[in-house]
């Protein structure tokens, strides 16, 4: 089933950059372009063959597992993608690491004060960070934890870190402005979710036990809460890996968004296949594993 | 509402999470980065231009800015040019021509080295210009260098070198003092070119990936200018995004951009860690029309839309003041071979005349196409088309995508927004405006202006060159398709710890030898 998506969507996106005006040549040489050093180009890059028998091409090499070659950069792809999903990995990693533990207190916070003024604070926080764009978050950060205050670089050129310290001080700014933009459903999730349990008679049970709080919220109620926010955070993990293209300009950050972005802006048509690829098996795999992880939390299910 | 009974928190709790929190504050400082984030000797510039998989170090085949700036790193040339596009000597140290000028004959400076060691000598010179020249190599500079024979390139000994030219051309040097001509060195392997070239210059390639976002490049210990680089190393990356670029500088994470949009700046000049560098340059802003398709075919239109022109104002909205007026000339006044006459007023009852004689009393509507490819085209639009509705000339906008203005709208369309980086008066009125150029973007097609250009080439009398230049550009000016209302300074700024950086008007020249740090 996956394998047909993969390939479908392969068909699908190449066939999408085939519409697009001007081809991989006229991008590369811009206005300096002359008909003869088009024609050159062309033939170089084998654009004169026909979209169809490019695909095909481009197809009977992936089964060998070659994704080719950037027409643009002149590198493999493999190579040329690599380092860059690198990069978007552990930003996402940093990301989830703190985007975890934050929805997940906040989520209990504002369900436990349901009502309260906290959670009237909190709620609020959170809903102007959801309605509020990334780059809107991000070029606030930026004004006023590296310009105003200087505690932070405003720019994530992670090529610039010499030590494991300075590499999170410059990708702290991205990390946050991430976690601002996914959190806000899943602390909503997650309280609607945990105000339902809490209210349920098997807690009350466990109280009555006499179990202390900790507990009873740690591994009665929690566990059963989760659930929808899982299914959350694997959307958001999947929008994460592709869609952070807005963070990744905003903070310079050498991602796979923006590769994907400069690569349909040259019609780098590999590059495009390949990072698709890629970002079509990540999200198919979040979501796998958020069932399983629903699975594993939820006895009824399995 | 039991559970929430059971689960309340006691205030206690409460107090000594927050006090938790406030100690936590001591941290943030000690995570307080110092404010020059610099290490020693290295130089760290951003070009504003992106650089993405494009990206190349291979002279004959570079067309982006951060291209320029790590070609500059690396090459140099034979003949640079000085802030009036006057020819200057780099790797050549003089030159002379025959009476006709289609003979010109190059001494070669002696002791330079490339980074391998190899002695720089004429046979350098015969490899790049012939690679240059071959349509193999597809160079878009090949073409406004046709003039040189590439088998009337030979060396007469290892210092001197002569061009035979199929026509005489008395600004040689300074036509091939351009982004294309920098020296390579002959026998390394065409796939390097692209990645690791070996040249003359002050630093030596380090690293560069096309795609990468830095490339790196160190000092060339053996560069024959005494004393120079000033830095160890060079580190050059693209920031696009405007204000990113602003808030790196000011931060300083980088120590150096040179293109500046005009509303960062003001802010930038009241920074005390910031020197703010501008310098003019002839770069032209026009909005460019096709002379041979109505209703643009009537000259009476064409000058109808230069009179509506408050240029003036143009430069104070457009441009904040950092510029200089145009005459819908591309040669700015200050260059050499300029026409100097009094800059064309506004006049709205004789644009309307004119239009009514052309059979327009109505007046016309056309549509001008723009984008944000080059900063300033879209307020240059607009505000035309404020300027021109008084004569009613209706200007309907047409706002086209940036990543394919060059390839799809630009030689495409009847009246675009266009620009032309600075250059010396030949090139300035050759490359657009002549009637065989491959980019003559207005269609004006005047044997009687090639026949200026051709006979000063072939003139070598200063004073009569120049009144045949003269003569062309006023052509030019009354009756050709371009509206140049302004010619943009260049901008760029640096920290304060840095000095000695020129911005050269020559948009493609970017010397960074003499920079220094501290």
């Amino acid at each position: 089933m996956a394998l047909i998506s993969l390939l479908a969507v392969s068909a699908i996106i190449f066939w999408c950059v085939e519409l697009l005006p001007g081809d991989a040549a006229e991008r590369i040489l811009g206005r300096n372009a002359t008909p003869e050093s088009l024609a050159l180009l062309r033939e170089k890059l084998h654009l004169n063959l026909s979209a169809g028998e490019r695909y095909l091409r481009w197809l009977s090499a992936l089964l060998s597992g070659d994704l080719g070659t950037s027409i643009v950069a002149d590198r493999p792809v493999l190579d040329y993608i690599s380092s860059r999903i690198a990069n978007t990995a552990l930003l996402s990693g940093f990301a989830l690491l703190l985007y975890i533990p934050v929805s997940i207190a906040l989520g209990v916070i504002t369900a436990i004060y349901r009502g309260k003024m906290i959670d009237h604070a909190i709620s609020a926080i959170v809903i102007v960070f959801m309605c509020l764009p990334e780059f809107v978050i991000g070029i606030l950060l930026i004004s006023i934890f590296a310009i105003k205050l200087a505690w932070l670089p405003p720019l994530a050129l992670i090529g610039q870190a010499q030590s494991f310290g300075q590499l999170i001080q410059l990708i702290a700014l991205p990390t946050v402005t991430i976690v601002a933009a996914m959190s806000a459903y899943a602390v909503r999730m997650m309280r609607e979710s945990l105000i339902e349990v809490l209210e349920s008679s098997y807690v009350l049970m466990a109280r009555l036990k006499g179990l202390p709080t900790w507990r009873v919220l740690l591994f009665h109620a929690l566990p059963n809460a989760l659930g929808p926010a899982i299914n959350i955070t694997a959307l958001n993990v999947a929008w994460m890996i592709g869609g952070v293209v807005v963070v990744e300009a905003v903070f310079e950050f050498p991602g796979i968004g923006r590769l994907m972005v400069d690569s349909i802006s040259h019609k780098d048509v590999p590059v495009i296949l390949a990072i698709s690829m890629v970002m079509t098996g990540a999200y198919i795999a979040t979501n796998l594993v958020a069932d399983i992880l629903v699975i594993l939390l939820n006895p009824k299910l399995r | 509402m039991y559970g929430k009974d059971i689960l309340r928190i006691s205030r206690r709790k409460v107090l000594a999470g927050t006090g938790a929190a406030l100690a936590a504050g001591p941290l943030s400082a000690a995570l307080h980065v110092p404010k020059s984030w610099a290490q020693a000797k290295t130089l760290r510039i951003a070009a504003g231009e992106a650089d993405g998989a494009t990206g190349t170090m291979d002279p004959a085949l570079s067309t982006a800015d951060p291209d320029a700036a790590r070609i500059s790193l690396v090459f140099e040339r034979l003949v640079v040019l000085d802030d009036t596009f006057s020819a200057a000597p780099q790797l050549a140290t003089s030159w002379e021509t025959n009476d006709k000028g289609d003979e010109w004959t190059f001494k070669l400076k002696d002791g330079v080295k490339f980074h391998d060691g190899e002695a720089f000598t004429a046979k350098h010179v015969i490899y790049t210009f012939k690679r240059l020249l071959d349509p193999k190599t597809a160079s878009p500079g090949a073409s406004s260098m046709s003039a040189i024979d590439p088998e009337g390139i030979t060396a007469l000994d290892d210092l001197t070198v002569r061009f035979k030219l199929k026509a005489a051309t008395v600004e040689f040097p300074a036509l091939i003092a351009n982004r294309f001509t920098y020296i390579l060195r002959e026998g390394q392997p065409e796939s390097e070119l692209r990645t690791a070239g070996i040249g003359t210059g002050p630093f030596k390639v380090k690293h560069f990936v096309p795609g990468e976002d830095v490339s790196t490049y160190v000092k060339n210990e053996n560069y024959w200018r005494p004393g120079l680089p000033k830095v160890d190393a060079v580190e050059l990356r693209a920031i696009p995004e405007e204000s990113a670029r602003l808030a790196a500088i000011q931060s300083g994470q980088i120590d150096l951009v040179w293109d500046l949009g005009r509303a960062g700046v003001e802010d930038l000049k009241k920074n005390a860690d910031i020197k703010v560098v501008t310098t003019r340059s002839p770069f032209v802003l026009t909005m460019s029309c096709w002379a041979d398709t109505p209703p643009f075919d009537d000259v009476r239109v064409r000058q109808a839309m230069k009179y509506v022109v408050d240029r003036e104002q143009m430069l104070q909205l457009v441009l904040r003041g950092y510029g200089n007026i145009g005459d819908d000339n591309p040669v700015a006044p200050w260059v050499q071979y300029a026409l100097q006459v009094e800059t064309r007023a506004r006049d709205i009852e004789k644009a309307k005349a004119l239009l009514a004689e052309a059979g327009h009393p109505d007046g016309i509507d056309i549509e001008l196409y723009t984008s944000e490819t080059t900063p300033g085209f879209i307020e240059m639009a607009t505000l035309y088309q404020a300027m021109a509705s008084e004569a009613d000339i209706r200007v309907k906008l047409n706002k086209a995508p940036s990543n394919d203005y060059w390839s799809a709208v630009w030689l495409k369309q009847p009246f675009v927004c266009s620009s032309w980086s600075g250059r010396g008066a030949d090139d300035a009125l050759a490359a657009p405006y002549l009637s065989t150029s491959d980019w003559n973007e207005t269609h004006w097609k005047r044997p009687e202006f090639d026949a200026f250009i051709n006979e000063a080439r072939a003139t070598t009398d200063v004073a009569k060159r120049t009144e045949l230049y003269q003569k062309a550009q006023q052509l030019l000016r009354d009756d050709g398709g371009a509206i140049i209302s302004m010619f943009p300074d260049a901008l760029g700024a640096t920290r304060a710890n840095v000095s000695g950086w020129k911005l050269h008007p020559q948009q493609s020249t970017k010397d960074f030898s003499e920079v220094e740090i501290g």
